[in-house]
């Protein structure tokens, strides 16, 4: 029997993704994380219903799902998807965006949205620095990092040391989930794949805000090859920013003391 | 004995080289003679007998160029 008469099944077919050219620099790992997003969205069976809130920047490449899509102003997603999701509770919304957009541009939507705890899941792609502008130093930019506006290197001194966005939303009460993932090899794919489905589930359960927090490679503004900048991830950025769960809670402390059980 | 096969979509290939990194069988090589339509470095499926068909290479492509088929039924033993 031939390779070309056998029958074969697809083991990655994706049902929900569009196929096109997915934009990007080569490595840029925000397809990944597309890719990670349409997973989750078949398995937990969303179809129809997801409405995807993208930020503005080199995230906005993952709206190559085949689902609902909304671009915010810069830094509102979490706004627009609030409006979404009070004005249909039933309708599944996510918003997908980068460090720039979350924690700098978009800190007080950001910080709103977590105080309110709002139904919704954030993703944020966190690749060091902005992408999209040219690699300029972002809040999550690692100390000594070289970027176009730290020629020398990020001077804690000047500029401040890295924000860790994933354990600053651990500690607000009603965030039911809070978690940081890397792509740096398949297991971690699957880790962060498990921490996406885990969010998606906590607002399934209507039981409080999601967040997860990618780190994600960007080899062109880095200045270095894909191969090298995933072992640049390994060796710098996972020591700064520790991977793993930082809550998972049920939403049983965040009732008043009476109703608890 | 190949469990299956990838198939390389040209158009979408940007030659990063993470299926070469991450693949566990060193099933996927960059050859360094052939080139996408956008001129980038393709990888090529040499080591095509070693194929179990994890689809490890697929998700870890950045863009979506590879899909990943597993054959089904006896043909797959006799492969």
């Amino acid at each position: 029997m031939t390779r070309e008469t056998q029958n074969k099944v697809k083991v990655t077919a994706l049902d929900r993704i569009l196929f096109m050219p997915v934009p990007g620099c080569p490595g840029c790992q925000h397809g990944t994380i597309g890719r990670i997003i349409a997973e989750v969205l078949e398995e937990l069976e969303l179809d129809g219903t997801a409405i995807e809130v993208i930020g503005i920047g080199c995230n906005s490449g993952v709206a190559m799902l085949n689902v609902d899509v909304v671009q915010g102003s810069h830094g509102g997603a979490p706004d627009t998807a609030t409006a979404i999701k009070r004005l249909s509770p039933d309708s599944f919304v996510y918003t997908v965006q980068g460090d720039g957009d979350c924690i700098a541009i978009g800190a007080g939507s950001f910080i709103g949205a977590l105080t309110r705890g709002e139904l919704i899941t954030i993703i944020m792609c966190n690749n060091a620095n902005y992408g999209t502008t040219g690699g300029q130093l972002a809040p999550t930019t690692l100390s000594g990092q070289v970027t176009t506006t730290t020629p020398e290197g990020r001077n804690p001194a000047v500029s401040g040391h890295p924000v860790h966005v994933a354990e600053l939303a651990a500690t607000f009460k009603s965030v039911a989930y809070s978690a940081r993932g890397a792509l740096t090899s398949p297991a971690e794919y699957r880790r962060t794949k498990k921490y996406v489905k885990k969010a998606f589930q906590k607002q399934l359960d209507k039981i409080g805000l999601g967040y997860v927090e990618i780190l994600s490679a960007c080899p062109a503004n880095w200045h270095l090859t894909p191969v090298d900048s995933i072992k640049w991830m390994e060796e710098h950025m996972i020591p700064e920013f520790p991977l793993g769960e930082f809550k998972d809670s049920d939403g049983k402390r965040n009732l008043p003391r009476d109703k608890q059980e | 004995m190949a469990k299956g096969e990838i198939v390389i979509i040209d158009v979408n290939c940007r030659g990063c080289g993470f299926c070469q990194l991450f693949c566990p069988k060193d099933c996927i090589t960059i050859t360094g003679d052939r080139f996408s339509p956008l001129g980038y470095l393709l990888p090529t499926f040499t080591n095509q007998d070693q194929c179990n068909a994890c689809g490890i290479c697929a998700w870890m492509c950045p863009h979506l160029a590879i899909d990943v088929y597993r054959y089904a039924g006896k043909g797959a033993a006799k492969s």
